[in-house]
């Protein structure tokens, strides 16, 4: 077994810069807001650097970003990034705060050879924006020990490893504070002459954990590795420094996680319908987005497309810290529909779902309605409006056997004002409804008004005159 | 340069009082063959706004238009409704053998989401027909409709009242629709593309109601002058 470990050494600095469209000064800021934990290149150039204090570092560089360290924060993030290496490596462990643990040995053959596999995460990271410092070790632990000293390799060789570890101060092979101490009393200062001694003696004279971290670190103990297991959906967060008071300033970020969407997407081979935004504000409830799509879809650019709309649409209530963006709701794609060699029906059906989603976007869901005949004997049940919906060659039930009714329902019946010019055909009577307490007892008319206009009218059982429809 | 000339003329663009031309425009035959021929065979233009102007509903003017809805929405385009003045009803259309999966209802508040909405319908290969009741239009934005409708080959049919027939209007053609005696449906052409307008053609509208001629004189002494009819 071959293990590949990823230490962040400023994952919570990536993450916030990488959300930003202007680059000046950014530090991280420990959780009492008294030091400097990491800061960003741009910062160090001026003087900023790690360990300092915060006042100083402000007074070198009034205008520093500033974000405060967060645990919760950091974990999350630290499993956003374990989400998408899960694409390149199937067993990975979460090594709190700032590492991540894949088994490697099983996909040199995948990807032909291991420097192959070091390129592709390599290229993963990059494309992320991320800092990460790489090592390969035969153990867990003899990867996580040369990657955090920045001494990595892509090397399969144990004994080039080994020699690497041997080479190692006693500081940075994470013996605690006591056994370090004593280990420096005996007179040894590096973990080479350490592994150098019998395990025997190591056990007696210092204490049995010792040797199970010696050990572990040479791969004589057994070190079992509980795999991770991704949650089936997709989540991403970004924070900002500076609060974002116009709806024009998401879109950079947004950009950024639609576009990681769609990879993710087009890896799972999956659409989705539905997107979640959660805009989160410093004083009030989050501003919670719901964006639909009538159709399954996966490209960045439609997403952001219906999201600008909904956004111009409702600005925003109050600045926004953070964005959310999660999709829960995952669609099989559905292979080509279309019969014709060219794609030309494919295409017509995408164009629908655009313009769909594009006009509910803007006007809301309830502005669009489909219409269809219910079975009912009165009028203004006869008929529904539902969602829109797209339906693909069902065959049409045969309508021809319903009565004659105008085109024209009015949205209620209104009083007949004059006396009709001329009848035509009834009465038709209608009458039902004393299933539901909705009675009505009418009878139906064709009449025309002296302006011309064919009307259909009824008298109800109170004797009153109404036009309930005109034949349009 | 002689290129652009020839092709406004060609299209009916620039128009030319001394002779009718057959245009070359994409069109839909309007189902009527009356009308047709008075439109000089050309039905409504596709890719061009057309304007019916009438002051009631109920005198036949969606039945004008039933043929192409039947049409296109059996040959899979969507037939839009903005805005319509009443709801149309399902049962009706139904039976008229319109396909109501085609058939989209829409609703808008605003003016602004009005124009945005119809332009957007216009601009999309998926629509055959667009049926708007705007409320007031100014001259400009019939103009931005215009050139939406050029962007797509759809059929726009904009409802408007009569009294807009003095103002002028970029639409390319304009129909003024009155009732007749015969519960027909008078048309007026107010202005079409390429050729003189001011062609009347009555059309038969009865079936609508399914009406026959001889039924007409038969006048049923209105149940006003007593119960016992």
């Amino acid at each position: 077994m071959l293990w590949l470990y990823l230490h962040f050494p400023h994952l919570l600095l990536d993450h916030v810069r990488r959300s930003r469209e202007n680059q000046g000064a950014l530090a991280v800021v420990d959780g009492s807001g008294q030091k400097v934990v990491q800061a960003c290149p741009e910062a160090q150039a001026q003087g900023v650097k790690a360990g300092m204090r915060l006042k100083t570092a402000i007074s070198l560089v009034p205008g520093l970003g500033m974000v405060r360290a967060d645990h919760h924060q950091e974990a999350r993030i630290l499993e956003d990034q374990a989400r998408w290496l899960y694409r390149y490596a199937a067993h990975i462990v979460l090594v709190p705060p700032d590492g991540l643990l894949a088994e490697v040995g099983s996909l040199q053959r995948l990807y032909g050879g291991l420097s192959a596999v070091w390129q592709t995460v390599e290229q993963g990271l990059n494309e992320r924006q991320l800092n990460a410092w790489m090592a390969i070790g035969h153990t867990p632990l003899a990867a996580r020990l040369i990657a955090r000293t920045g001494r990595g390799e892509c090397t399969a060789d144990k004994g080039h490893i080994l020699r690497t570890l041997e080479r190692m101060s006693l500081l940075s092979a994470e013996f605690d504070d006591k056994t370090r101490i004593r280990l420096q009393r005996i007179g040894l200062n590096t973990l080479g002459e350490v592994l150098a001694l019998p395990p025997n003696e190591l056990a007696r004279r210092l204490s049995p954990e010792t040797l199970a971290h010696v050990q572990k670190i040479q791969g004589n103990r057994a070190d079992p590795k509980v795999p991770w297991q991704p949650l089936h959906y997709f989540r991403q967060q970004a924070d900002f420094v500076q609060e974002i008071e116009q709806s024009q300033g998401l879109l950079f970020p947004l950009q950024r996680i639609l576009s990681e969407l769609e990879e993710d997407l087009c890896w799972r081979q999956q659409d989705t319908d539905s997107l979640l935004l959660v805009l989160q504000h410093r004083h009030q409830e989050p501003t919670r987005l719901r964006v639909r799509t009538s159709g399954p879809e996966h490209r960045a650019e439609a997403f952001l497309n219906l999201i600008r709309l909904r956004l111009d649409q409702h600005p925003l209530r109050a600045p926004v810290i953070s964005l959310v963006l999660s999709v829960k709701r995952f669609l099989g794609r559905e292979a080509t529909t279309g019969q014709d060699l060219l794609g030309e029906t494919q295409d017509l059906n995408e164009a629908w779902h655009t313009l769909v989603s594009r006009l509910q976007a803007r006007l809301g869901d309830n502005a669009l309605r489909q219409l269809s005949p219910q079975a009912d004997h009165r009028p203004e049940r006869a008929w529904s409006a539902s969602e829109v919906l797209r339906v693909q060659n069902s065959r049409l039930p045969d309508y021809t056997q319903l009565p004659r009714r105008p085109l024209w329902l009015l949205k209620g019946p209104q009083p007949l004002t004059e006396a009709p010019a001329l009848w035509f055909s009834g009465p038709e009577r209608i009458s039902g409804g004393w299933w539901d307490g909705q009675r009505v007892h009418r009878d139906y008319y064709i009449a025309q008004l002296a302006s011309g206009q064919l009307a259909w009218v009824f008298r109800d059982v109170r004797d009153g005159w109404f036009v309930h429809g005109w034949f349009g | 340069m002689s290129e652009i000339l020839s092709t406004l003329m060609q299209d009916a663009r620039v128009w030319q009082g001394h002779r009718h031309i057959q245009t070359s425009q994409p069109s839909e035959p309007t189902g009527y063959q009356v009308l047709d021929n008075q439109l000089g065979g050309i039905g409504w233009p596709r890719g061009a706004l057309s304007e019916c102007l009438l002051d009631e509903p109920g005198i036949g003017e969606l039945h004008l238009l039933l043929p192409l809805m039947q049409r296109l929405s059996h040959g899979g385009k969507t037939v839009f409704w903005l805005n319509p003045p009443h709801t149309p009803y399902a049962p009706a259309l139904a039976r008229e053998g319109v396909n109501l999966d085609q058939v989209v209802l829409i609703n808008t508040e605003d003016d602004g989401d009005f124009l945005w909405t119809l332009e957007n319908c216009l601009r999309s290969p998926v629509t055959g027909l667009v049926m708007a009741w705007p409320g007031k239009l100014a001259a400009r934005e019939i103009r931005r409709l215009q050139l939406a409708a050029e962007a797509g080959s759809n059929v726009c049919v904009l409802f408007r009242e009569r009294r807009y027939a003095e103002q002028n209007s970029p639409a390319a053609l304009r129909l003024e629709l009155a009732a007749g005696d015969q519960q027909d449906l008078r048309v007026n052409v107010l202005k079409r593309r390429g050729s003189w307008p001011g062609q009347c053609c009555s059309l038969a509208m009865n079936h609508r109601a399914d009406l026959a001629f001889r039924e007409v004189p038969c006048v049923v002494q209105g149940p006003w002058s007593g119960r016992a009819r």
